[in-house]
């Protein structure tokens, strides 16, 4: 048995200067406070963004046409891991980046591609994921939110909740029921609706930390166009879950931590522990392998296969890495928590979002459940 | 995998199954020379194979998978060093490395099957969500520990690889916990048994685990390196461990 097909990696020619492009890139706009740079892929920056899009760091692999500059996806994943690896503020264009505007470019009408996609790559043009539901979340299948035909229009009505970003986003993706008295996976189409559609409302969630970075929406006689519908009426289901390799494997994924990371290295560089060296070890060997098992998913992707088995199994690891390291940390490191130190400040923030790794993208149990089924049991 | 390493891998595994943990060095042993395995290391000039560490991976990974007991490993790591040295001892780690990747996949194997087809409350144990979810986990483990060896095996390949190994090592040993615990777990007693083969890959693991450096070994080696060098050389390093050389 071998679940996790293993092969070298082709880093292309050009990794070196995009690495470089990229940390300048970071250093220019400023590190700022290292709570910050934590989980940073939820820290949105609409001037970073917009800064990425200039540079040509943004829709990367995407046609020259629709505004992408038309490079291979390892150089893609190249600039991500620079990114994250650095705390760089990404969350505004995360999404849109990373699914949104390639699920557009697969399934869209011209239509849709024209307005969402070149104003994606200049980082001008955020989105955010509509999926889950108040009745709705691991068992996403049950989704109520409706969307009725009335003549050549789409009627929505219904909510979505835990909506990331949805307060600086220009648009959502949903899944939503097109077939009234549908069951399940049937009757589910996708559909590309403006945020400042009327009708369309955000209502912030403010999580545990007190920040706001997801949201309720809710849908109150939303009238679209009947080029909103994203691909195949009825192909929803099938086509949100396609997309779910491309948003399990990424580096964001076992990175959210890294900061931490780097910090305990800090620390040990002036304290000298034995306890806090092993630990550095063990947590560098892991950071290792975990890059190189989601950059060979990565691969995989790039010559068109869909590691989604793969997939899975390197967002569980990587989820349990970066979920483990505060926890870690605090127990190696006698620290006041409430205290100033950069040290100290990341690992309470951490110790608080953490719990949300496992959760966000699928929850370990979901993800667990898909592994055992291409293990072949279930 | 290239055509070399798919045909040294038709070549071994067929034998490595037949002989697995039963084998003999006075019986068997001539068979592996026969074909030039203990010398898949030695360049073509002077009558080896001319490998890669790419290779033998994968005849290291299929040692441990079928826990065969002859010191294969051992012979081909001797042939690029001084038994004592330095080099051998990471060399050494690294092929245990890989026969625990090998060793956990046959395990996860004889334990997903095992689950399928032991009924209790009425049917397969591998219908429980609680036993999907333990092999789930190994299933995680077991990908973690290959994919460690290999980027092991490709870091020999290029040259110096000392972070690496140590790191490969370190993960492969923390799978060997987990492997070993789910392995036994779902089994139920019938693993406890000499005579069910599950031990001839689990005692081996557990051995493994200390062979040549065990975690307090490794993590010491890499914390410190990682240390020495400095919190802002520690991605930048990684990094330039993998990306190509840059053309000018
Ligand atoms: C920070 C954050 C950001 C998010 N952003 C978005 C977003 O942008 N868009 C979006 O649509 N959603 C988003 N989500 C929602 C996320 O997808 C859901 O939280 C997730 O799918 C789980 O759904 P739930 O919270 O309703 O939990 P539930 O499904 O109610 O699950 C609760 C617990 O029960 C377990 N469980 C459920 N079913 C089973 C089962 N069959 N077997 C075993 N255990 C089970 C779960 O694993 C979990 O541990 C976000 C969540 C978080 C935390």
């Amino acid at each position: 048995m071998q679940t996790f097909a293993t092969e070298a990696i082709e880093w292309p020619d050009t990794a070196v200067q995009l690495r470089e492009q990229v940390r300048a890139l970071v250093a220019e706009h400023g590190e700022g406070d290292p709570v910050r740079r934590a989980n940073c892929w939820t820290k949105a920056d609409p001037a970073f963004s917009r800064k990425l899009g200039e540079a040509g760091l943004l829709g990367m692999t995407w046609p020259k046409d629709y505004g992408g500059h038309e490079r291979d996806q390892l150089e893609r994943y190249v600039v991500i891991e620079e990114l994250l690896a650095a705390g760089a503020p990404v969350g505004a264009h995360w999404i849109a980046d990373r699914q949104s505007g390639p699920l557009l470019l697969r399934l869209g009408n011209e239509e849709l591609k024209r307005r969402w996609v070149p104003a994606i790559a200049r980082g001008e043009a955020f989105a955010c994921i509509g999926l889950s539901e108040p009745g709705s979340g691991s068992d996403l299948a049950s989704v109520r939110t409706s969307a009725r035909r009335d003549a050549d229009e789409w009627v929505i009505n219904g909510q979505k909740v835990w909506t990331t970003g949805a307060h600086v986003s220009h648009f959502m993706i949903a899944l939503i029921r097109s077939e009234a008295g549908s069951e399940r996976q049937a009757g589910l189409s996708q559909f590309v609706i403006p945020m400042d559609a009327p009708g369309v409302s955000v209502k912030p969630i403010i999580d545990l930390t007190g920040a706001h970075e997801f949201n309720e929406v809710f849908f109150e006689d939303v009238r679209l166009p009947a080029s909103a519908l994203l691909g195949e009426e009825g192909q929803g289901w099938r086509q949100a879950t396609a997309e779910l390799s491309l948003e399990r494997s990424g580096p964001e994924r076992y990175l959210s931590s890294m900061v931490l990371f780097l910090k305990l290295v800090r620390h040990a560089e002036a304290h000298p522990d034995p306890a806090v060296r092993d630990l550095v070890g063990r947590l560098a060997a892991e950071a290792w392998t975990l890059r190189l098992m989601s950059a060979s998913v990565a691969a995989k992707l790039a010559r068109g296969e869909d590691p989604a088995l793969e997939a899975t199994i390197v967002k569980d690891l990587g989820n349990s890495y970066e979920q483990a390291i505060p926890e870690l940390v605090q127990a190696a490191v006698e620290m006041d928590l409430a205290g100033e130190e950069a040290l100290a400040r990341v690992t309470a923030y951490l110790l608080q979002v953490s719990p949300s790794f496992s959760l966000r993208g699928g929850t370990r149990e979901i993800l667990k459940g898909i592994i055992a089924r291409g293990l072949g049991l279930r | 995998m290239n055509d070399t390493r798919r045909m040294l891998a038709e070549m071994a595994d067929p034998l490595f199954a037949e002989l697995g943990p039963g084998a003999t060095m006075e019986r068997d042993w001539p068979r592996i020379e026969e074909l030039g395995l203990p010398q898949l290391l030695v360049s073509e000039a002077d009558g080896g194979f001319g490998g890669s560490w790419e290779d033998a991976l994968v005849v290291f990974r299929l040692a441990g998978f079928h826990a065969l007991a002859l010191p294969l490993p051992e012979a081909i790591i001797a042939s690029r060093a001084e038994e004592g040295s330095d080099t051998h001892f990471l060399l050494g780690a690294f092929a245990r490395s890989a026969q625990i990747a090998g060793a956990l996949d046959a395990a996860l194997g004889i334990a997903v099957a095992y689950v399928n087809e032991r009924q209790q409350f009425g049917r397969p144990l591998g219908k429980f969500q609680a036993v999907q979810q333990s092999l789930a986990s190994f299933a995680c483990e077991a990908a973690a520990a290959n994919c460690a060896a290999m980027g092991a095996a490709q870091a020999l390949d290029r040259g110096e690889a000392r972070f690496e190994v140590a790191a490969a090592k370190l993960r492969a040993n923390r799978a060997v916990g987990i492997g070993t615990n789910v392995a036994h777990q779902v089994h139920g007693a019938i693993g406890f048994t000499r005579e069910y083969g599950l031990h001839e890959l689990t005692r081996r693991l557990w051995q493994w685990r200390s062979d040549f450096g065990g975690d307090a070994h490794w993590s010491k080696v890499l914390g410190e390196a990682v240390i020495a060098r400095g919190a802002d050389a520690f991605w930048p390093d990684l990094t330039a461990r993998t990306d190509p050389e840059q053309r000018d």
